[in-house]
């Protein structure tokens, strides 16, 4: 028979909980006033029917394309920055570079993780809104605002993936002789290769979505036709520009599910 | 003499295993070095700006007006009445935040189970047909849609029907999290130990029954953590649905930008850090409350 748990921790005490918790944010809904404006019921049909069909024209089918790259050049150069960024950051969060006994080692992986969790907690636009206001309006505040954040998840789940390779094979090679350089080089790192890549492809997905509403500060690309379209109330080229996104998403999904398939299968 | 040979079909298939591995990674690197090319021939990429003595004068400027230095008054962020009448924005954002992950939660839970494979084809009980695999397809269709447009166009699209508050930020962050915890939840049930269900099924339960007593007490501890992990993420986009959706932190954040009152911008990130930390904190505690034993 399992211990009884006290209340604070039963199960039954956290459902009530969230039960309460999202009928209070009910009361934070302006429910006296319409919910909907004047006309809104009539826009949001028009919303819907323009589904049939999307703007398939070809010089807009050139515009859609034309984003879409600007969008997917934006999230290639950011998550090469994150990476740059995040893997050093990481492995000195994972503790991987000094030995267990050393007294470097929570000075180094506390200052690390500090750095990491701070560029993480800040949402990549609200840094896109900081730096466009810092240093002005360019790909590259896009690429920093976007790769600051990344770098951010990337190192800490680098580390997490470092910390959590078996002991015995790291510890042949230390008992081998092996600097912890020699160890991390030789005996961490091909241990996770396969998750850090796949993980790493999955942020890439990540990062086309987020590039992808970056042009609300301005960055030109998919949600900035996107934003476009809506003004001139062209529904039916929002669903176009929704369908490509779409398109690269589920593109890079399946790609880098068929390399985490041939690297695990490996 | 004993010969060590490995069986040569399963070399060669690990070599072109390997290839299609390294090929991909090639063709990523290739992809990278054209975005970069791209980015620096089509247009002012900004990175000559970084040359510029005027750029680093501009940044140092900006971050000393949002430390609140070169102001007369005292900075925002040192006036107690200042946190108090900017609390009830942050009070707005958290119930945002509470709404849409109550709203995913609902909308996945009352359909995550129509959406996974081993109910729709009748593995687990109740007997296969054509309306449950259409149903399947279409919620599969559905989540991966609400999945892939982000949080901020659905509140774009929002905001035109939808009369400003904290409702449309909530929806846009709800549906956007619906498609997420749907194919997570739905996953979870794909993988769950199915003997508990077949064997309810051999004694004769119908598929409630199934479902309550086989189905839920496996996948609802995975469900709600998943959903509180969500609730971190939500969180921290609140503010960004904030700045089209009127109502919350973003809001206010995005017009004191174009005031240029640095220093209210200030206090509003010291808040929006202490949700965020806040709200680490509280899913840390609760997910602890929901693991099984």
């Amino acid at each position: 028979m399992r211990p009884a748990r006290p209340l604070l921790e039963s199960p039954h005490f956290l459902s009530l909980l969230l039960l309460g918790a999202v009928a209070w944010s009910l009361t934070g809904v302006a429910w006296g006033e319409p919910l909907l404006h004047t006309g809104g019921g009539d826009s949001a049909l028009d919303m819907l029917l323009a589904l049939f069909p999307p703007d398939l024209s070809p010089a807009f089918l050139l515009v859609c394309l034309q984003a879409a790259w600007h969008t997917l050049s934006i999230a290639l150069a950011s998550i090469t920055l994150a990476v740059l960024i995040g893997f050093p950051l990481g492995v000195m969060a994972s503790g991987a570079l000094v030995s267990p006994d050393s007294r470097l080692r929570a000075p180094l992986m506390l200052s690390s993780r500090f750095v990491l969790g701070t560029v993480r907690s800040i949402h990549e636009l609200v840094w896109a809104v900081l730096l466009v206001a810092a240093i002005g309006l360019s790909p590259l505040a896009a690429i920093v605002a976007l790769g600051l954040p990344y770098a951010g998840i990337l190192g800490r789940i680098y580390a997490e993936f470092l910390e959590d390779t078996p002991e015995e094979p790291l510890t042949a090679l230390r008992s081998a002789g092996a600097s912890s350089w020699q160890t991390l080089v030789f005996g961490r790192l091909p241990m996770c290769t396969p998750d850090l890549v796949s993980y790493t492809f999955y942020r890439f997905e990540c990062s086309i979505r987020s590039a992808a509403i970056l042009s609300f500060v301005g960055i030109r690309g998919i949600g900035y036709e996107i934003q476009l379209s809506l003004g001139d109330l062209l529904f039916s080229q929002v669903w176009t520009l929704l369908l490509a996104l779409l398109a690269i998403v589920a593109l890079v999904d399946f790609w880098s599910g068929r390399v985490r398939q041939s690297l695990l299968e490996s | 003499m004993i010969e060590t040979r490995e069986p040569t079909g399963y070399r060669q298939r690990q070599r072109r295993k390997l290839t299609f591995a390294r090929l991909s990674f090639y063709t990523f690197l290739a992809l990278i070095a054209v975005a970069w090319a791209y980015i620096f021939v089509e247009g002012d990429s900004g990175f000559t700006l970084l040359l510029e003595g005027r750029t680093w004068d501009n940044a140092g400027k900006f971050l000393t007006r949002l430390a609140g230095a070169g102001q007369d008054e005292r900075p925002a962020f040192l006036q107690p009445e200042q946190w108090w009448a900017t609390g009830r924005l942050a009070y707005n954002t958290l119930a945002m935040s509470v709404l849409a992950i109550g709203i995913a939660g609902f909308g996945a839970f009352l359909t995550f189970i129509f959406a996974a494979r081993n109910i729709s084809s009748g593995s687990l009980g109740g007997t296969p047909s054509r309306l449950g695999a259409a149903v399947y397809y279409f919620l599969r269709i559905l989540y991966a849609f609400t999945r892939a447009v982000p949080e901020l166009v659905w509140a774009m699209l929002i905001v035109f029907f939808l009369s400003p508050g904290i409702l449309p930020g909530a929806l846009a962050l709800g549906v956007h999290n619906l498609g997420i915890m749907g194919r997570l939840a739905a996953e979870v049930v794909e993988d769950m130990d199915p003997a508990p269900a077949r064997a309810m099924r051999a004694s004769g339960a119908g598929i409630f029954q199934i479902f309550l007593y086989a189905i839920l007490p496996q996948t609802l501890p995975h469900f709600i953590t998943y959903l509180l992990y969500r609730w971190e993420v939500v969180i921290r986009t609140t503010v960004v649905v904030g700045f089209v959706s009127a109502g919350g932190l973003g809001l206010e954040m995005r017009l004191n930008l174009s005031f240029f009152h640095y220093d209210q911008v200030t206090l509003l990130i010291l808040w929006y850090l202490l949700l965020v930390t806040g709200v680490d904190f509280l899913s840390a505690w609760m997910r602890k409350m929901a693991r099984f034993e």
